[in-house]
């Protein structure tokens, strides 16, 4: 506090020296960046939010709040989620396919991320390369290719489930890839090494050292991948065959210019709690399958540098 | 098999192992009788680990042979060496409690579930870690975990045990501690050891015998004590322990001594294996040094001027600049009755002929720093 040492003499200019210097003041806390940041949190969820009140909104209006209900759920007897088949068989067509994508890209991917960590020789780093590439490339782009793809040169596999599902598992894998090889490299060659050292044959390292290591990053995989499929609206659309075939995304998309109630919110809704639940769940199931490691920081944020990676 | 009961005989032929067009091997042959400890030291980089690693099977050797009781296993895989490794990072698999850790490998030697409880109290006595069977590794300090690696290996009674630098992640005290446990679980088990560091004082104290490796090769070979007192080389006598490499000529050698030239002074050597004109160091160790009075005759004196004592509890450094210009440590024990040397004493510094060892000159390892003669040295 030297600031206010120096302006007792002059009280008069006291006060605007002191705003000066606390705004400057190196050791001040950072209200500015505090600040910003919660603007910025409060305006990404603000749009969430407001999605979410609607979808208990009383009245038929997606605009004007009505009072509270449970109505879009399954009160209405015709335009709730759980009585409109519409809306009822879009979901339940997303959660299985988010089901299918889950289950195929997480031992796919593990198996490819083990697969790069043992191929050192040529075409390794252009294999690398190519694996992580639809983490970039257009979303349209891929699934206008995949649906030629579908329709012409592998046109006995059609349009439909398996289409969709073989489309999202294809992006998906890579950000599989990404997890298991993060957690890899954290897990180190040496207890490969020392697993083989002590007698283990090839087999037996992977499957008493290297899976239960890779319990966490697999479980990770399968939340992300559940989650990007949920999300995924372009491919599922382009790889749809009919009305039996719609997700949620496509759904609530369609629907949105024709007679839109509160119910795709409620239905927006529940896929967001859906969501939640399974990142809570990877969370508390992460947590307990560390526990004793040495490792930095909080389970959680291992949990989301994983995500990230 | 050597004699059909002891075994444990290691012998690497000519091994190479290249990465590329670097070199880490470089044709070592060595031989390690059972029951040995067996130190390879060296700076980093000198191949002393890919050495290790070659010999645990998670390298290939471009060349050469690894015999184990005359039997060639280099192109045996790792799973099946009679050979186990205990690793610098430990290794631990984290998800298992320490005793599944150390059972690890005995599911391998086909031993029943009896026996292995057996076997894990007995190795997790040996290392002393009773009562932490049950926890995992991440719940345990770092020396805790480096008796659990060890007792991993042990349990399965190999012939041979590598170790890789183990205490090197450890702190000063708890290493020394585990030293003398290393050397007594030697002792008793009667197991070959091979053991990797770049700490010449673990090398001194634990071995039988010592490699000194330098640029993938053996520079030295032999019992530390031999290593210590007559080095073969420079860079020998540089690494373990500390060392004063004088530059010096040959001016005179026959058979057994040698006369040297160091400026315009001369020194008498017992021992020389160069011959005259050669340029060389002789080199000395600090404990062989005697510092004494200013003008004090003899040969192999030499004035000097203190240049700076450095206190080390037990003894003290004393540093003194020769009339000549080189840099000559000299250790001075603490004790009743000691000269008190200070900065700027004038001092006549004693190289007994029979402590001088005249070495080759290596550029790779410097020699004793060397300033402008100093003036401010009377003659002597």
């Amino acid at each position: 506090m030297s600031t206010g040492a120096a302006s007792v003499p002059a009280a008069a200019t006291s006060r605007r020296i002191s705003l000066r210097t606390r705004l400057s003041n190196p050791w001040g806390r950072p209200r500015f960046l505090a600040l910003t940041t919660w603007l910025y949190i409060l305006w990404s969820l603000l749009p969430v939010l407001l999605a979410i009140r609607f979808a208990f909104n009383e009245g038929r209006s997606r605009t004007s709040l009505q009072g509270w209900s449970l109505r879009w759920f399954w009160q209405d007897g015709t335009l709730s989620v759980y009585h409109d088949p519409t809306l009822q068989a879009a979901l339940r067509h997303s959660l299985t396919l988010a089901a299918i994508v889950m289950v195929i890209a997480t031992p796919l991917g593990t198996a490819l991320a083990l697969g790069m960590r043992r191929w050192h020789g040529h075409g390794s780093g252009v294999a690398n390369i190519v694996l992580l590439l639809p983490l970039v490339t257009p979303e349209l782009v891929f699934a206008v290719g995949m649906f030629l793809l579908f329709t012409t040169a592998f046109g006995f596999i059609g349009l439909g489930t398996l289409a969709q599902a073989i489309g999202q598992v294809t992006f998906t894998l890579s950000w599989v890839v990404l997890i298991v090889r993060g957690r890899l490299v954290t897990i180190g060659r040496d207890v490969e090494e020392a697993a083989a050292d002590l007698g283990a044959p090839p087999m037996h390292v992977v499957g008493r050292v290297l899976v239960p290591l890779l319990v966490p990053a697999m479980l990770a995989s399968l939340l992300v991948s559940f989650a990007l499929s949920i999300d995924d609206f372009v491919v599922a659309q382009y790889l749809a065959s009919g009305a039996d075939t719609t997700t949620v995304p496509m759904r609530i998309y369609s629907q949105a210019r024709g007679g839109p109630t509160p119910a795709l919110n409620a239905l927006a809704t529940i896929m967001l709690v859906v969501s939640l639940l399974a990142l809570v769940l990877a969370y508390v199931v992460y947590r307990a399958l560390t526990r004793g490691e040495q490792q930095r920081g909080t389970a959680f944020e291992q949990l989301a540098t994983m995500e990230a990676r | 098999m050597m004699d059909g009961t002891r075994q444990g005989d290691i012998r690497l032929v000519g091994l190479v192992k290249r990465y590329h067009d670097v070199t880490a091997v470089d044709g070592i042959d060595l031989e390690v009788p059972p029951g040995e400890f067996f130190t390879l030291l060296g700076p980093s980089g000198c191949g002393k680990t890919t050495t290790l690693r070659v010999v645990a099977g998670f390298e290939r050797p471009d060349e050469g042979q690894i015999l184990l009781d005359g039997e060639d296993m280099s192109h045996t895989p790792p799973h099946k060496r009679r050979v186990n490794t205990v690793f610098q990072s430990y290794a631990l698999f984290p998800h298992k409690s320490v005793a599944d850790n150390i059972g690890f490998g005995l599911r391998y030697q086909r031993v029943t579930k009896d026996e292995t409880r057996r076997k894990v109290q007995e190795a997790c006595a040996m290392v002393r870690l009773q009562g932490l069977e049950h926890r995992r590794p991440g719940q345990l300090s770092g020396g805790q975990q480096q008796r659990v690696a060890l007792a991993r290996a042990l349990v399965l009674e190999p012939p041979v045990l590598l170790l890789d630098e183990p205490l090197g992640a450890l702190d000063a005290r708890l290493r020394l501690d585990l030293q003398v446990e290393l050397k007594r679980i030697q002792e008793q088990l009667e197991v070959t050891f091979i053991y990797v560091t770049h700490d010449q004082d673990e090398a001194l104290t634990m071995s039988d015998r010592v490699a000194v490796m330098r640029g993938g090769d053996i520079e030295q070979c032999g019992e530390p004590r031999e290593l210590y007192e007559s080095p073969a080389t420079a860079f020998v006598a540089n690494f373990l322990g500390a060392s004063n490499l004088v530059p010096v000529s040959v001016a005179e050698s026959n058979g057994g001594g040698a006369r040297l030239g160091m400026g315009s002074f001369s020194l008498r050597a017992e021992t020389c294996a160069l011959g005259p004109g050669a340029d060389a160091v002789a080199m000395i160790r600090p404990e062989n040094v005697r510092l004494e009075a200013h003008g004090a005759d003899g040969e192999n004196r030499v004035p000097g001027m203190v240049e700076e004592v450095v206190y080390l509890g037990f003894h003290q450094e004393v540093r003194v600049r020769l009339a000549t210009g080189t840099l000559v440590k000299v250790d001075v024990p603490n004790e009743d009755g000691a000269v008190e040397r200070e900065q700027g004493d004038p001092v006549s510094v004693h190289m007994p002929p029979k402590h001088l060892r005249v070495l080759a000159a290596d550029d790779a390892v410097p020699a004793a720093p060397t300033a402008a003669a100093v003036e401010q040295v009377p003659a002597a």
